[in-house]
């Protein structure tokens, strides 16, 4: 007995998804100790998103935390980025291994130090930039250190959004 | 997977999102046909759903229909629907339902006239290819339910489809 109507291909039937947002949500929502910022930033999707993923460039620029960025090997894998890249804050150097999708973007510090997701979905057609950031320590027993990892978030957004709104002036071209 | 899974449930967050990406097709057919218009929404919820507990989940090999039966619920529930075991009784298929079936354009339209849990039996039954007894483990009613509910709703689809 075939599908009734239903021999209409599976395709045809509703599908939903999952945007890059929910994904980090879905994350934030599975780690006690993530912390993360939700807003809109009036600025275009293309250029909010090419400069969150500019680290070498712009990541010190927005989180105070992070002096200087270096990164050290670059792969693609279809619409996938994979980095290798060392973040250094305080004078302390840690080795992230970065995954970069259109508008998801996850950065493992080595030995789950640390935790960053960046997402991003284009609003208004692209004219404005619907912009997730969450950070985290993936380990046990860390969930003790969220209400500072949400003042930590709150201020790199806070200065994504300024730079961002501002036109990106002190950024490279 | 399993090494996938048991790293997820070590709490590795690349496995975690790992996962989602691989379950990500079957999670959106199976929410997108029952929660229809909130059907994004269901994926999100079962997704957390699915993390938050994946410890409970002793066999990674029964991830499937584990995922199943969250998505399933986690549909319903965003849809409005009962999330506990449907009694039949309080459950008719509404004969304007089976009216709107009968002139409805597309399969979204014509699911929008069943009620969630309704959806839910047409998709594991004519989507997922379960059988009855599968489908009555999955959603925890009896096998008869499934049988007279699946009949009833693929008997207006073939009406509504066929040449």
């Amino acid at each position: 007995m075939t599908g009734p109507g239903l021999d209409r291909p599976a395709n045809e039937w509703p599908v939903a998804s999952l945007d890059p947002i929910g994904r980090a949500k879905v994350l934030a929502a599975s780690i006690p100790s993530a912390a993360f910022h939700l807003g809109v930033i009036d600025a275009p999707y293309e250029a909010v998103w090419s400069h969150a993923i500019d680290f070498e460039n712009f990541t010190p620029q927005f989180d105070s935390q992070v002096d200087r960025v270096v990164i050290h090997n670059r792969a693609e894998e279809g619409d996938v980025t994979h980095l290798r890249m060392t973040a250094t804050s305080h004078g302390i150097s840690l080795p992230f291994r970065v995954r970069i999708e259109d508008g998801f973007c996850m950065m493992r510090g080595q030995a789950r130090l640390y935790l960053v997701v960046m997402a991003a979905v284009p609003e208004d057609g692209g004219a404005r930039t619907r912009f997730l950031h969450m950070e985290a320590i993936p380990r046990p027993g860390a969930g003790q250190f969220r209400r500072s990892i949400q003042r930590e978030v709150d201020s790199d957004f806070s200065n994504l959004k300024r730079l961002a709104e501002s036109g990106f002036p002190e950024c490279p071209a | 997977m399993d090494h996938l899974v048991r790293a997820a449930q070590r709490g590795d967050p690349e496995a975690m999102d790992a996962l989602v990406r691989d379950l990500m097709p079957y999670v959106g057919r199976v929410c997108g046909a029952i929660a229809l218009d909130r059907g994004d929404d269901a994926v999100q919820e079962t997704f957390i759903a699915v993390l938050k507990s994946l410890g409970s989940l002793r066999e990674p090999a029964a991830l499937k229909g584990w995922v199943r039966r969250i998505a399933v619920r986690e549909s319903i529930r965003v849809a409005g629907g009962r999330t506990v075991a449907m009694d039949p009784d309080i459950m008719p298929l509404p004969e304007a339902a089976l009216a709107d079936i009968a002139t409805s354009l597309d399969i979204r339209a014509t699911l929008a006239a069943l009620a969630p849990e309704q959806r839910a039996m047409l998709v594991l039954r004519d989507v997922d290819g379960l059988s009855e007894a599968e489908i009555a483990r999955a959603l925890r009613v009896p096998v008869g339910t499934v049988k007279s509910r699946v009949h009833r709703a693929r008997a207006a689809f073939r009406g509504r489809w066929q040449p």
